[in-house]
């Protein structure tokens, strides 16, 4: 029982750095969401030992581990959208594969170029 | 209080599908019967058979998006972890992502555009190499369909998934780091799976790539999309 709620509350302190992430982002009014404010506050707490590591990470790794659960409802929107798949839409999923192999390859082989220059020196 | 009832009667099915769909993944392991798409892919069915509007399916389903933010910042845990990792290979791992993710941005931006699409579409291919809750935020704030982007992104990851092995023969790309960088600045979550299997060291930095990654690209992409349009 006491596990369970430890765990509630680590899972609600996501919830609070998102709020409060929100929160500056509509204040200063930025183009950056709201959630990366909030995962940059908590980042910065985790470095300076605010946060320390051990308190917070069963709930947040139990978190992480069934991500992908939290993403089925939005997918399942694609049913809105078959019409468009049906058409000229399905070209999209041919540039959206070519740009992701464009971005492995060149990522890859300047990071590949810059540590072989490392090595040498 | 009958939408409370769909609700929690969506909600339940969607965690039974996604349990399945884990286990069935521990037995076939593929970019294709990832739990994300088997388990989209089953309720798609079950809502199709019995004619259910995506609407009323959302009774539930929009108590899970209530996560969706508070995830972005769990990422924090793993970049954390891997801060020695970042200190070590500083300047190729910025160099790096940044390149990657003004790439990504930039090509999936133009290609939509020269195939004549309109904004909402293009705000939702433009951050696909991001995971999923990140893209998700980046395309609320830019005014894009969000369930377009979550396609995007699934197709960014299983592509990358399964041709980053011919890319780096390509480019003869043989060190760990380079790697890593490459497939978790691309494909995310995905790819990082994928990173896992070439080693421990290319995964560790493919965790890392897709996380920095995510907060350059949710620079990048608004300020791309407000520069076109």
């Amino acid at each position: 029982m006491k596990k369970i709620i430890y765990i509630l509350l680590q899972i609600s302190l996501l919830f609070i750095f998102y709020h409060l992430g929100e929160y500056i982002q509509s204040v200063l009014n930025l183009t950056i969401p709201g959630s990366i404010i909030g995962m940059l506050l908590f980042f910065v707490l985790l470095l300076t030992n605010i946060i320390p590591e051990r308190i917070i990470s069963n709930g947040i790794d139990l978190l992480i581990k069934d991500m992908p659960l939290f993403f089925v409802p939005v997918t399942v929107g694609v049913i809105e959208f078959f019409d468009f798949f049906r058409g000229k839409g399905s070209l999209i999923l041919l540039a959206a594969f070519l740009s992701t192999l464009l971005v492995i390859f060149t990522t890859s082989f300047i990071a590949g170029k810059l540590l072989e220059k490392e090595a040498d020196i | 209080m009958v939408p409370y009832l769909y609700g929690i009667g969506f909600l339940i099915l969607t965690v039974f599908f996604y349990f399945i769909s884990k286990k069935l993944y521990s037995i076939i392991p593929s970019p294709f019967t990832l739990p994300i798409i088997i388990t989209s892919l089953s309720i798609i069915i079950f809502l199709y058979l019995f004619d259910i509007p995506y609407s009323v399916y959302m009774y539930g389903g929009q108590w899970i998006n209530h996560f969706l933010g508070p995830l972005v910042v769990a990422l924090a845990l793993p970049l954390y972890r891997q801060r020695y990792l970042i200190k070590k290979y500083a300047l190729v791992i910025f160099t790096g992502i940044l390149t990657g993710s003004f790439i990504g941005v930039l090509s999936g931006v133009l290609l939509t555009l020269s195939l004549g699409f309109g904004e909402s579409v293009i705000a939702a291919v433009a951050p696909k190499s991001v995971t999923t809750p990140v893209a998700l935020s980046i395309t609320d704030a830019t005014g894009g369909s969000m369930s377009l982007a979550a396609i995007f992104v699934m197709i960014a990851g299983i592509s990358g998934a399964m041709f980053a092995p011919m890319m780096w023969r390509a480019g003869r790309v043989n060190h760990p780091v380079a790697k890593g960088l490459g497939i978790g600045t691309a494909s995310h979550a995905i790819g990082t799976a994928k990173a896992l299997e070439d080693s421990e060291l290319a995964g560790a930095v493919s965790a890392l790539s897709m996380t920095i990654s995510a907060v350059l690209v949710s620079l990048i992409a608004p300020l791309v999309l407000k520069i076109l349009f």
